[in-house]
Parts: structure tokens; sequence; C-alpha cells
């Protein structure tokens, strides 16, 4: 029994991290447009007049969307254009299934491993699911009995049967590396150096495939540059037209959720998932002491900078908006000045001498924020992406799937088996 | 545990199957197929084939139903209106066979020692993917490899013939 309380508890936390990088991640791109043209971006919602920069945006957009009346086309297919927004959001999560987002954790003696599925063909598993995610987006098309909203479906099936070939292939290189089919396997292969300095990533031993599988995360993702079934200026919204209220949330919700996926994907595969650089787990754990203090010391002094920080701004803008809001800078120094004092009284413990079995949740902790912290940063560079980039034309699309990625998939595949072969 | 699963499967295969059969829309019935295809790698995986039931999804369900679907989408087009929601009448006596096939799967889960039947372990390595490439890359390369050429040869058949006798750019 034992075992199914620790996989709920892992799912459990893998939902959890999704579905709170999903309202991060609608906060950073709402920002991040902002931020990339120039203008200030979300910031009017507010709970007593504290705006915490527009993230409370994403908490009044789950509100209004649980209350807006669901309009739904006369002449749809009932159970099919039901079943749509369910399937996106169901495939999209069941990824998560096989990726590893720490090394082990031990906890009352037992040694978790930190993945809720170790498959044998775990990479497998993520290119099966990801191929199951266009039923969802073509059924929605379909059954809306839309000209606009069909079109975005049938873009969706050929965008997808066209970049799922060059993500195997950019996959079977690093499988070739690192010679297995687990994911786990993969991340802990990524440990080791390389002449003693570089670390083993995939993106080290694997650039040419590594930059097929980005671009093809990004079109499987549905996401600009590949935004094509959903093309706003061409076929209005496309697939999720004719959606309005939670199904509609709930295709948004799946975009968010593909991201993080795609993200965490990249991460793992081709960034040391949730290794830190230079420091494999016996390191992490010998230096446990030194590295806590460190890591403790750090966070009081960032705290204490950004509290001051808040406070000069209280005193600069005293009376600017003479209303709630002008609470918000003293309340973000308390609260930074409460974590800074949490981390000095941490210091106050003698982190130092964390002792083994302190040392082992020190690392196995790290490792987790190590891997959501790339997480984090691969999301935010699929932002960054969308609004810098235009949208590719469908020939451009089709054009650059087939004649320039497969062939060169196919190239990196021999060289590297060629290579592989040889040393 | 691996019994229960089995017969859930195998119930869900045959439902898929016979709704796949019964529908008047052919996009319903591919939809129906893809479900199927799923419960038989379901009954893969409880078998012991992991691998073979991951390329059942990848494979059948991901590349060759989105094909077939992208087709059925294109010929048919949008939902048809005033579409005929029922089964005609001579169709009728078919509705006794699901609740037959439900009685029949659930005698013969309780008539069979679904024990015994699984107390046979697979050897070792069994449907791992070492094992299914050391099969079709080592004894079966021959057979593999033939069939890969007459898939490519029907391929270019197909191309040849789609493109219809004016098309055809050798003549």
């Amino acid at each position: 029994m034992t075992i199914v309380y620790e996989s709920l508890a892992k799912i459990g936390f893998m939902f959890a991290v999704i579905m709170g990088m999903v309202v991060v991640l609608i906060w950073m791109e709402r920002k991040g447009a902002a931020f990339i043209q120039d203008r200030t971006g979300p910031n009017r919602a507010s709970i007593a007049g504290i705006r915490l920069a527009g993230l409370i945006h994403p908490v009044a957009d789950v509100f209004k969307l649980l209350f807006k009346e669901d309009v739904a086309p006369a002449n749809r297919h009932r159970a099919l254009y039901n079943m749509a927004p369910w399937l996106v959001m169901t495939v999209a999560l069941s990824t998560y299934a096989v990726i590893p987002f720490g090394d082990f954790l031990t906890v009352a003696g037992r040694r978790i491993p930190l993945v809720v599925a170790n498959l044998d063909v775990g990479m497998l598993y993520i290119l099966a699911v990801a191929s199951l995610g266009t039923y969802g987006i073509v059924m929605a098309g379909w059954a809306a009995n839309n000209k606009f909203t069909f079109l975005g479906g049938m873009r969706a099936t050929a965008q997808m049967i066209s970049y799922e070939i060059n993500m195997g292939l950019a996959l079977l290189g690093l499988m070739l590396v690192f010679g297995s089919l687990r994911v786990t396997d993969i991340a802990a292969g990524q440990a080791d150096l390389i002449w003693g300095f570089l670390p083993k990533w995939g993106v080290v031993v694997q650039p040419v495939g590594f930059l097929l599988f980005l671009t093809t995360v990004y079109a499987e993702t549905n996401r600009n540059p590949f935004d094509l079934p959903e093309g706003e200026s061409e076929i209005v919204a496309g697939y999720h037209l004719e959606y309005s209220s939670l199904k509609f949330a709930l295709f948004f919700m799946a975009e968010y959720a593909h991201m993080v996926i795609g993200a965490a994907l990249i991460a793992t595969l081709y960034f040391g998932g949730y290794q830190v650089p230079w420091l494999p787990r016996p390191a992490l754990e010998e230096h446990a002491g030194l590295l806590l203090t460190l890591l403790l010391a750090g966070t009081a002094l960032v705290s204490v900078l950004i509290s001051v920080a808040f406070l000069r701004r209280a005193g600069r803008e005293r009376g600017k908006f003479g209303d709630a809001r002008d609470r918000e800078p003293g309340m973000g120094a308390g609260l930074w000045l409460i974590i800074a004092l949490a981390a000095l009284a941490g210091l106050l413990q003698n982190p130092w001498h964390i002792g083994p079995s302190g040392a082992e949740a020190f690392a196995s902790f790290i490792q987790i924020g190590a891997f959501l912290a790339k997480l984090v940063f691969f999301a935010w560079l699929f932002i960054w992406v969308r609004w810098t980039l235009p949208r590719f034309r469908y020939d451009q699309l089709m054009h650059v799937g087939w004649k320039i990625m497969l062939p060169l998939g196919v190239a990196n595949l021999l060289v590297t088996a060629l290579v592989m072969a040889l040393v | 545990m691996e019994g229960l699963l089995f017969w859930f499967c195998g119930g869900f295969l045959l439902l898929g199957g016979l709704m796949m059969v019964l529908q008047r829309s052919a996009v319903v019935s591919a939809v129906w197929l893809v479900f199927a295809f799923i419960c038989a790698a379901g009954i893969f995986a409880v078998l012991g084939g992991v691998f073979l039931a991951v390329m059942q999804v990848l494979v059948y369900a991901g590349a060759i139903m989105v094909l077939f679907l992208f087709v059925i989408m294109m010929l048919q087009g949008p939902v048809l209106e005033g579409e005929r929601k029922l089964m005609p009448v001579g169709m009728w006596p078919l509705i006794a066979v699901p609740p037959v096939a439900v009685l029949l799967l659930i005698t013969g889960y309780l008539r069979s020692d679904a024990t015994v039947a699984f107390a046979a372990a697979p050897p070792a390595g069994f449907g791992t993917v070492e094992a299914v490439a050391g099969l079709l890359l080592g004894r079966y390369l021959l057979a593999f490899e033939l069939i890969s050429i007459v898939l490519l040869v029907a391929l270019v058949g197909a191309l040849a013939l789609g493109r219809g006798e004016r098309n055809q750019p050798w003549k």
C-alpha cells in the first residue's frame, strides 16, 4: 500500500507544480509581452490594494471563466465537442508521468525515486503521448461545425504529422549517446563531466539534436512561430473558436500545461534535468553544511536588499494613488523582512553541522530546486520566442519540416551512430 | 490485479470495436477505433509486452489513425445536418450484443482461474526493447527487411496510381 500512497503523493506534487506553473506562466506571458513591447502590462486587479505586480490577474481570470455563460453552436457534434477539451488537458498532463523531478528522497528510511513511473520505454512513451495530443484539437475543430475551426484542426494534424518524425529522430540520437530509453537513465547520465570541466549535458553531446528537438517541441505545443492551428489573423482563433467559458479555459490551460511539459522535457533531456552542474549528488551531500550556510546567508542578504528597496519606494511614493494601493510597498518590505528573518533564524540553528540524513535531504531538495529553476527558464524561453518571432507561412512550415529538418535529423543520427561505433 | 486489468481492457476493446462498426458517422467510428487500439495496447502491457504496447499507441493510435482521421474529415466535411441518430430498424437486434458480451466477459472472468492464467510469469527480459530488437534485427532480419521493402513498393505504387494517367511525368 505504501507504494500507492507514494505514487499519489508524487502525482499530487507534479499536478501542483503544473497548475501553479500554469498560473505563473499566464502572468509571465502577459508581463513578458509587455516588457518586450515596452509597456506596463496587467497591473489593475488587486486584493485589498495588493496587486503583486499583476499576479492577481490569473486569479481574476479563473473566476471570470468559471462564471461565464457557456455558448455553444447549435449544430455541433455534442459528444466530441464536449470531449475535446477534456482530452487535450488529460493528454497534456499525462506526459509528466515519466519525467524525473529529482533523484531520490529518503523518507522514514525508504528511498523514494522522484519520478511517478520509471518506464523501460519512457522516451517512447513521451512520443506516444505527444502524438495523441492532436486528437483533442482535431475533434474540437471538426465537432464545432465551423469552417474556421475545421481548418484549424486540419492544420494541427498536418503540422503534428510533419514534426513528430523529426522529434523522434532528434530523440534517437540522444538515446544512442546515453544508451537507454529510460528518462531517468538519461537524466542520471548527465551528471558526468567531459574532459573534467564540461557537464555531459544533452545539449553538449547532441547540439544539432537539441536544435531539432527545440523546434519540434515548439511545433508540438502549437506556440509561435508554429501557431498556425490558431492563426488569429487568418482563421480567427482556429480550433477553439467555438468554445467559451470553462471549456475554453481548459484549452487555454492545456496550452500552458504543454509549455510546462516542453520546458520540462528540454530541461530533462538536454540540460541535465535535476543535476546541478559541477555539483553531482555525492559532492552536494559532502558539502551540504557549507552550501546550506551560504544559501541561507545569501537569501538573508538578498531579502534585506529587496526590503530596503521597497522601503525607499514607500518613502518616495507616499500618497501617490490616494487609495489602498499605497499600502503595497510597505507590505512588500514587511514580507521580505520576514523572509530575511526566517533565513537568519535558520542560520542560528547551526546549519554547518547538518548531519548525514540532513545532508541527504538537502541534496534532494537542491536537485528538485535545480529542476524547477531550469523549468522556469525554458518556459520563459517559450514566451520570449513567441513575442520575438512572427508566424510561419504554411508552405514555410512544411518546407522547414520536411526539406530541412528531416535530412538534418537523419544526418545527425548517422553521424552520432558512426561516432558511437568508432569511440 | 493483472487478471482484472486484462478483463477491463478486453471489455473496453470489445466495446470500442463494436461501437466503431455501429456508428453512422465515419469520424466517430475512427475515434472509437482509436479507443480500441489503446485498449489493445493495455492488453499488451498486461501481458508483459510494454514495448509493444507503447509502439501500438505510437504507431497505430498516434500516427496512422491521425492520418485516417485527416482524410475522413476532408472527405466527409463538417457535421452532417439532420443526421439520423438511430440505427436502421434491421440492425436493432444488435442492441443485444453489448449486454451479451458483458455477460460473457463476466462469466469468463468468474469461471476462469485468473490467478493460474497469469501465474506463469514470462521469462526475464520478455517484451523489453532489447528482446524485441534482438528478434527483429537477428532471427527475423530477412522478413523484417522484406516487409519494409513491400511497404515501400506499395507506397510508390499508390503514388503512381494516385497521380492518374495524365500526370505521370515519365510518360
